[in-house]
């Protein structure tokens, strides 16, 4: 029986779509059946982060409309095992499906795969409603800024009204630099406003942009935020993994030199 | 460094924008709630503001007293 988690933050541009797609591929490579599913009807773009945009045929609303059968709408990642896409409609909009439709397409998907990964679009609004309805578990993806912050908590509290009570907080784009200097908020900053438990917290790290733009998961690669994402999925599926340090030891050199050095 | 961190900014403004969400208020209201809350606790307590917060959480208001040194 799979479990079904939902990637939501209420603010858009965090990261959610990023982090779907490298949970996804590392759930997969700790040999779990896993389907990641884009919520986002109208702007669709979980196909594209994975490089798997030239391969849509069907998708999830033809899928609940009953144009076409569930296993012709999933898109195999070849270079994964086990990792499928159901990718969102790009001419529809969120009035397009239902709460209870998700809720029955999720309930379908539990017998074949171990984890459902559910895309969320930003907002609190249908598109949202419609990405939890059938969701065990929430992961919350927020930056150490204060918008971002802010909406993770509303939507937070949204979880907690929809009875949705298992989740778990990811900080992404720390960077070391400014935290030491003062200038952006510490992970435990962050989860002290939120009160949820940190399940990962990643490093700002170049390697996404270039793994984007490639349509690659960093997680393939030999980065900080690779190494971040595996270690989350390794948490998600109950392992208890000592959250790693994100500041690069720097060398005595660049130490001294750093002490002159005049922000 | 003589400037004030941008980070103790940001962690002032968005636990004031948290609360005045968590209660549906404006940010000014929860200096009222404490203030009140501080007017009044202070008749049976004896009270220093710095001894007394008010944290108001997605499911709780918490007043903290810190009390005396034992």
């Amino acid at each position: 029986m799979g479990e079904v988690i939902v990637i939501t933050s209420g603010k858009g541009g965090v990261g959610k779509t990023t982090t779907t797609a490298n949970l996804g591929a590392g759930l997969s490579k700790l040999d779990q059946k896993v389907v990641v599913i884009d919520t986002d009807l109208g702007l669709r773009n979980l196909d594209v982060v994975m490089g798997l945009e030239n391969l849509i045929v069907y998708n999830l609303v033809d899928v609940i409309e009953g144009t076409c059968r569930l296993k012709q709408a999933l898109i195999r990642d070849k270079r994964y095992e086990n990792l499928y896409l159901l990718p969102s409609a790009q001419t529809k909009d969120k009035t397009a499906i239902s709460p209870g439709q998700m809720k029955k397409l999720t309930a379908e998907l539990r017998d074949e795969f171990d984890y459902i990964l559910l895309d969320c679009p930003a907002g609190i609004e249908q598109g949202f409603m419609n990405a939890i309805a059938g969701a065990d578990r929430a992961i919350i993806v927020t930056t150490p800024e204060v918008s971002a912050i802010r909406d993770a908590d509303r939507i937070i509290g949204l979880l907690e009204s929809n009875k949705l009570k298992k989740m778990d907080l990811i900080i992404n784009r720390i960077r070391i630099d400014m935290v030491k200097r003062g200038d952006m908020m510490t992970v435990d900053d962050v989860t002290e406003i939120l009160s949820v438990p940190l399940i990962g917290a990643l490093p700002d790290d170049e390697q996404v942009v270039i793994g984007t733009n490639q349509g690659e998961p960093v997680i393939g690669l030999d980065s900080k935020a690779g190494m971040a994402y595996m270690n989350i999925c390794k948490r998600i599926m109950g392992t208890d993994v000592p959250f790693m340090e994100l500041s690069n030891n720097p060398g005595l050199l660049s130490r001294i030199t750093g002490l002159f050095k005049k922000d | 460094m003589l400037r004030k961190s941008s980070v103790s900014i940001a962690k002032d403004r968005v636990k004031a924008l948290v609360v005045s969400d968590r209660v549906h208020c404006t940010p000014d209201v929860y200096d009222n709630i404490c203030r009140e809350l501080f007017g009044s606790l202070s008749k049976y307590i004896e009270l220093t503001e710095d001894d007394f917060q008010v944290n108001i959480n997605r499911t709780q208001v918490v007043i903290t007293f810190a009390g005396e040194d034992v």
